[in-house]
């Protein structure tokens, strides 16, 4: 089976209409038309992933995230950078091939990147969530503890919270990626992998520290993209073991790149 | 329309004070926001048009000014610190109201990415109330940022090396590399953190151990523009925040082939915090006849136990 081959496979069991115009869900490097010998599926192609896949005999490569870092992945700016250049010869001499899936994760029902997303973080009831963000409720608590089953149960080191430890909360709006929700009403904390902190679209970040100020029981979790979107990966690639049988499939973690 | 009511209304009762407090006041009571604002324009220079981010968020601006206070953000916690010290004119660097638009919810033009309405609806609890305060306290809130940052003298840049006590490292004069005693990447961070009095928001990425010499300090955001084209000369960058699939990424594959620079992010408020410390510094020249402070918004993220 070819790289093409196995993408073919996706866009014909994906249940949505492909989309030939999203400039993200493309091959990035690597000829397509490769002898597939394992797929690795990850949250972001970094160097250490890669190195990862190819010793464990995968040399296709199914990102959520880009490879060159740029959403593009345009490379014309990196012909003078040396990582750019062993990053692409690593994967040519290893007859590696990486292709992307964003968009239409995003628009698949269930997003496995919601879905894992909520389950990572304790939260039940998403087994068929979707892009838009919706509440869940969980028992009440407090944000604090909340924040503590967080990292128990992620294993992240770097998430970073805004609001009160010991706010009483139990609604939870949760939005992996780039698309933290904005903050509403109903809900008491706000999940998201990253944001502009501000003088963006919607700043989560102050609304809450006003919402707090204001004695309301806020709190936002910004989990890092890395680990908001990592699990819905594991996801996808149990999905593709339900239409790819005779090809091996990894879920091949990229790792938290922060330390504190 | 609202808001004009509530402006006039606030004319009103701004008017009803200076008449009641006398002549006395007179001489202070005369120097309104809008004349304060003339001066930081004249001084500082440039186009202001009505559509950019700087300009009057909040308030009357013929309110007669009785302090002024700078901020890297006007969270409802300055806004109560200024209230509480007196400093009704209030110059923030990023917006007041969540959002670009900086007031209630409309769509902003020319924004790259994301579409649909940026803000607040103009009926949520937590805008009306920091509007309430504002309006009860007499406050009036603008937004200097373009035209701050544009200085040449680079405060945002002079005041980050200020807290970190860097001044006197500066490699080049109107450069933003600083060559500090060499330590690890560990010890630096060590120090920014206690520096900057972070709690939870500082991330890095690299080597723990590798030797820091040469710093590239970059408060605010930084672009892959600017690391693409600068991150070879610098052991460690520390920025304000970056784009984590952009930058951080960048950051971790150079360390997983042995490469420099490090890349610690502080916070974007954070770092522009120290940055309008500078700014209060500045004002007091402009506007000798009332005090001038700098309120603090601090590090807004803690980790969990």
């Amino acid at each position: 089976m070819t790289g093409r081959e196995v993408v073919e496979l996706i866009k014909k069991n994906i249940g949505i209409p492909w989309n030939e115009n999203s400039y993200r869900d493309t091959f990035k490097l690597g000829n397509p038309d490769t002898q597939v010998k394992g797929i690795g599926t990850t949250v972001m192609v970094t160097f250490g992933m890669l190195k990862r896949a190819h010793e464990a005999g995968l040399n296709m490569v199914i990102s959520h995230e880009d490879t060159f870092w740029n959403d593009r992945d345009e490379t014309k700016d990196l012909a003078a950078i040396p990582l750019y250049k062993l990053k692409t010869e690593y994967v040519l001499k290893n007859d590696m091939v990486i292709w992307r899936i964003h968009d239409h994760m995003h628009a698949m029902r269930p997003d496995f990147t919601v879905v894992g997303s909520l389950r990572s973080v304790g939260v039940k009831g998403g087994e068929d969530a979707v892009m838009r963000p919706r509440i869940y409720t969980i028992p009440e608590t407090t944000f604090g503890d909340f924040a503590s089953q967080v990292k128990r149960l992620t294993g992240s080191r770097a998430f970073r919270c805004v609001g009160d430890p010991g706010a009483k909360i139990s609604k939870i709006l949760l939005g992996p990626g780039y698309a933290t929700p904005r903050m509403t009403a109903e809900a008491d904390v706000v999940i998201g992998g990253e944001q502009q902190e501000a003088d963006g679209a919607f700043d989560d970040v102050e609304y809450v520290l006003d919402a707090v100020s204001l004695g309301k029981a806020k709190g936002l979790i910004m989990l890092g993209h890395v680990v908001s979107e990592q699990p819905g990966m594991e996801d996808l690639a149990k999905w593709m073991r339900t239409f790819i049988k005779d090809v091996l499939i990894e879920f091949v973690p990229a790792e938290e790149p922060f330390w504190t | 329309m609202k808001n004009n009511h509530v402006s006039r209304r606030r004319f009103a009762m701004m008017a009803g004070t200076v008449t009641a407090v006398g002549i006395a006041f007179a001489e202070t009571a005369a120097l309104t926001a809008e004349k304060v604002i003339e001066r930081i324009k004249t001084d500082l220079g440039g186009d202001w048009p009505p559509d950019g981010p700087d300009g009057f968020k909040a308030g009357d601006p013929t309110t007669a000014v009785t302090g002024l206070a700078t901020t890297a953000m006007a969270t409802l916690e300055v806004l109560k610190q200024a209230a509480k010290d007196g400093a009704n004119l209030v110059l923030t660097y990023e917006p007041t109201f969540f959002s670009r638009a900086d007031g209630p919810s409309r769509v902003v033009a020319g924004t790259p990415g994301r579409g649909g309405p940026f803000g607040v609806p103009a009926d949520d609890p937590v805008y009306q109330a920091k509007q309430e305060f504002i309006g009860k306290n007499h406050l009036v809130v603008f937004r200097l940022r373009d035209h701050w940052q544009a200085r040449k003298e680079n405060a945002m840049l002079t005041g980050l090396a200020e807290s970190l006590g860097w001044t006197k490292y500066r490699v080049k004069e109107d450069d933003v590399l600083y060559d500090i005693p060499a330590t690890s990447a560990e010890e630096t961070v060590a120090l920014i953190r206690s520096k900057l009095r972070l709690r939870g928001g500082l991330r890095a990425v690299g080597d723990r151990k590798a030797r820091v010499r040469r710093v590239m300090l970059h408060p605010g955001v930084m672009t892959t523009a600017t690391m693409w084209q600068r991150y070879t000369e610098a052991d460690l960058i520390v920025a304000g925040e970056v784009r984590e699939w952009e930058n951080t990424h960048f950051a971790a594959d150079l360390h997983s082939i042995g490469q420099k620079p490090g890349l610690v992010t502080v916070g974007r408020v954070a770092s522009e915090d120290p940055g309008m410390r500078v700014c209060a510094s500045w004002l007091e020249t402009l506007a000798k006849e009332v005090p001038t402070r700098w309120i603090s918004v601090g590090d807004p993220y803690w980790r969990a136990a």
